[in-house]
């Protein structure tokens, strides 16, 4: 930009402090990316709660943590990983992404979604202020009647629906923003026939999130005048249940489950296409099985319940609900495998990690529907089995998933390119990191049936290897996230330049600047087909063809 | 663990069933992922097939998830089926039981289960079950959500305050069979142990016999001190 430096900038207001702009803006792309940034730090925070949980569990009857720590820090765990990690991730890429995948200018309530990020953030101080009240020791979902002030009388619980509360809050609203955005501000042409894969997930997604955030917010806000009211929603004997806690949180928890999965499958099917040099096999089949997957997955909610006193019948309606899941998650691995034959595979970072997502994903589906036979849940329920199912499942989705959509939109937010070694480094650390940890949960579960949630286990129980490793794996696969981090932030400045095309895309995220421009393009594209930056690389190449080829006739002959 | 219940003998042989099926899917998948990866590679040089699948693929490969999913389901309706049916008590077991199954109260609270048997009996921690007969446990909790675990005998149950959950056993030999809480409850949720011991229907009977006579004893001797004024 030297050529621009004879316009005298004398008396031009100066820009405000980056942070400023950035904290004050409701730009989608400055919203969705501190969105991002701000979950995967909180992916690291949930990191280090998850290590001091493993070492207590390295050994049995450890005591290094005592119950209490071990119940916050599990606490602490599960909301970090779920409402401050996992939901803004999957959020903050579709908010940054959608808009300009389906070429438009903004979005349609800007100021919406940027409350909503803020009240991200303020649920996030509110569970990590941990200096005014006592963390949570409720659990990862803090089942009611423990939640109740009754059983757990500190201020811990209060401040974990405060949070969650104000993070789904949040969720919804930028949820709104999104839908009406990917409704009304399509580029011309962009029929919902031609929008890009990852813009489905993102108006599948929040169409999800407008279905189980309310349903979330309604079970919070009773527990919170149970707690500070005397209400009796949850409490036994007065007319209350503590069912209806479990019913409505696990609506919510299997639904965020879907969003994850659908998120990090929506990106899968964005990258594989792109490294393979075809399109996807089947574009409808994906799409309709991603909406498949929300509304077939939210449905079998009380897979989590098999073990409660409901009747046989809701048993297998949940059961029924969770196999129906294999087609629609067949059919999903079976075109992004089908994509991949014929084509020319550029093995890059982005594709390598989206096939790990793809394989970590199958692993943790693949338990879940063992899961789903109803006799087996009864005996698997709570197990170990159950966390290494559900961790293979949403780290394959958020971690891997999500580690693959920032190695392949990265260019894209910065303008410069992740480094493609230390990439490849941390892709196998988390490969070892995640099998080591969670496959001998597997068996610990299965085979000797080790519990959930628990800070301790006994000596002569039959798990103290798998324990063992699993400890140990969850160091490497600590090594692993830290190294996908570090890249991050070391390639912010430090990345190789890259261009506004950095992989050859298929969308129109990628006829946009690098980074793109607050309005984000100059000119709109009409948009024939559901490859158009395809179209608009081939139009160009046409173009510069026919020139040479006049050039050429019009020589004069000597 | 070995299964040591009609009912658990069928879990354990649907568990294996979905662990096989599971682990061929696994391998299947990732195979077949890493195989498209390696055999497709740029380096050989050849322009990708610019090529979609047409609506009938897809719809076959559709029944084929269909079709797999329904074979799951079904052999899963099946065995949880037989895992629910009420086993008769056998000719081993209390003569008493032979037409109804023994009827046990379990009483989860943080963190220990109560046993109360019939004829106002009651143990804590260990439960005393004659062999060969058929149990009918109550599961009730008088604070938080408890989950009943012994999963060699049994599959496992929540106890949820204000609802009466049931788990239906028969333990097919005499021993000790241990279990644990499996759902969240609190502080000492790890702890929260239980134990079921297996024993002849006679043994059983003296247990219950103990277990009275000590109860009684120990009410007698309270009474006993409030009577002559040395417990106010």
């Amino acid at each position: 930009m030297s050529a621009a430096s004879e316009i005298v900038a004398d008396g031009f207001p100066s820009r405000r402090p980056r942070w400023i702009e950035i904290t004050t803006s409701a730009d989608h792309k400055d919203v969705g990316r501190v969105m991002i940034v701000a979950a995967l730090g909180f992916l690291f925070i949930a990191l280090v709660e998850l290590l001091l949980m493993r070492l207590q569990l390295a050994i049995p009857e450890n005591s290094l943590l005592t119950p209490v720590t071990f119940n916050r820090m599990l606490s602490l765990y599960g909301a970090t990983a779920i409402f401050l990690f996992a939901i803004p991730l999957a959020l903050g890429f579709f908010y940054y992404l959608a808009p300009l995948q389906i070429g438009a200018r903004g979005t349609a309530l800007p100021r919406l979604g940027q409350l909503g990020l803020w009240l991200y953030i303020a649920g996030a101080t509110v569970l990590y202020a941990g200096f005014l009240f006592t963390p949570s020791e409720a659990g990862v979902n803090p089942l009611a009647p423990l939640s109740e002030l009754a059983f757990l009388p500190n201020n811990g619980v209060d401040a974990w629906a405060a949070a969650t509360g104000l993070a789904t809050l949040g969720f919804v609203l930028i949820a709104i923003n999104l839908v009406a955005t990917l409704r009304k501000m399509r580029a011309p042409g962009m029929a919902w026939r031609r929008v890009p894969v990852f813009a489905w997930s993102a108006a599948i997604g929040s169409w999800l999130l407008l279905v189980i955030g309310p349903v979330m917010l309604a079970a919070i806000t009773m527990l919170l005048i149970d707690r500070n009211f005397d209400g009796i929603f949850f409490a036994d004997g007065s007319g209350g249940a503590p069912l209806l806690w479990e019913h409505l949180s696990w609506i919510f928890f299997t639904g965020s489950y879907m969003l994850v999965l659908i998120t990090a499958l929506g990106a899968i099917a964005e990258i594989v296409p792109v490294f393979a040099g075809k399109p996807l096999f089947n574009r409808g089949a994906v799409i309709g099985s991603l909406v498949a997957i929300a509304v077939i997955g939210t449905l079998a909610w009380m897979q989590n319940m098999m073990t409660s006193p409901i009747g046989i019948g809701w048993m297998y309606f949940a059961m029924i609900m969770s196999l129906a899941l294999i087609v629609p998650f067949g059919l999903i691995i079976f075109n992004l495998i089908a994509t991949m034959i014929g084509g020319a595979v550029r093995m890059r970072a982005p594709l390598l990690f989206a096939i790990g997502a793809i394989s970590m994903i199958s692993i943790g589906i693949t338990a879940e529907m063992v899961h789903s036979m109803v006799a087996v849940s009864w005996r698997l329920h709570n197990t170990t089995d159950a966390t290494a199912a559900t961790h293979f499942a949403l780290i394959g989705g958020s971690v891997f998933g999500g580690f693959a959509a920032l190695h392949y939109w990265f260019p894209k937010m910065t303008g410069r390119t992740m480094g493609e070694t230390l990439g490849r480094f941390s892709f196998w650390t988390l490969v070892a990191g995640t099998l080591l940890t969670f496959v001998p949960l597997f068996f610990a579960g299965a085979d000797h049936g080790q519990v959930v949630d628990a800070y301790k286990f006994f000596d002569g129980s039959g798990v103290d290897t798998d324990n063992l490793i699993a400890s140990i794996g969850a160091f490497v696969l600590a090594i692993g996230i830290v190294l996908a981090l570090a890249n991050a932030i070391a390639s912010r400045n430090g990345g190789a330049r890259a261009g506004h095309d950095q992989w050859g895309g298929d969308s129109l995220e990628w006829f946009a600047l690098s980074p793109p421009e607050p309005h984000n393009f100059d000119v709109l594209p009409d948009v024939r087909s559901d490859r158009p930056m395809r179209d608009i690389r081939t139009a160009i190449a046409n173009r510069t063809h026919r020139a040479e080829q006049a050039a050429r006739e019009t020589q004069p002959v000597a | 663990m070995a299964p040591h219940s009609p009912g658990t003998d069928q879990i354990d042989t649907l568990l294996s069933f979905g662990t096989v099926v599971a682990a061929i899917l696994i391998v299947a998948i990732n195979v077949a992922l890493i195989y498209a990866v390696r055999r497709y590679r740029s380096e050989r040089g050849t322009e990708p097939r610019q090529v979609r699948s047409g609506r009938r693929t897809q719809f076959r490969a559709g029944a084929v998830l269909t079709a797999f999913a329904a074979v799951i389901l079904i052999v899963s309706l099946i065995y949880t089926d037989k895992a629910r049916e009420i086993p008769t008590t056998g000719s081993a077991g209390l003569a008493s039981a032979s037409s109804t199954p023994l009827r046990i109260e379990a009483t989860g609270q943080q963190w220990l289960w109560r046993y109360d048997y019939p004829n106002e009996a009651f143990s804590y921690y260990k439960l005393v079950v004659p062999v060969d007969t058929t149990v009918e446990l109550d599961l009730v909790s008088t604070d938080v959500i408890h989950t009943w675990d012994v999963p060699e005998l049994a599959g496992k149950r929540d106890a949820v305050p204000g609802k009466t959950n049931h788990v239906v056993f028969r333990a097919d030999e005499e021993g000790t069979f241990d279990g644990q809480s499996a759902t969240f409850s609190g502080q000492a949720y790890a702890a929260m142990r239980t134990e079921v011991e297996v024993v002849s229907p006679q043994e059983y009977k003296d247990f219950i016999a103990a277990q009275k006579a000590g109860i009684q004893a120990a009410q007698d001797r309270v009474v006993g001190l409030i009577e002559n004024g040395e417990v106010p």
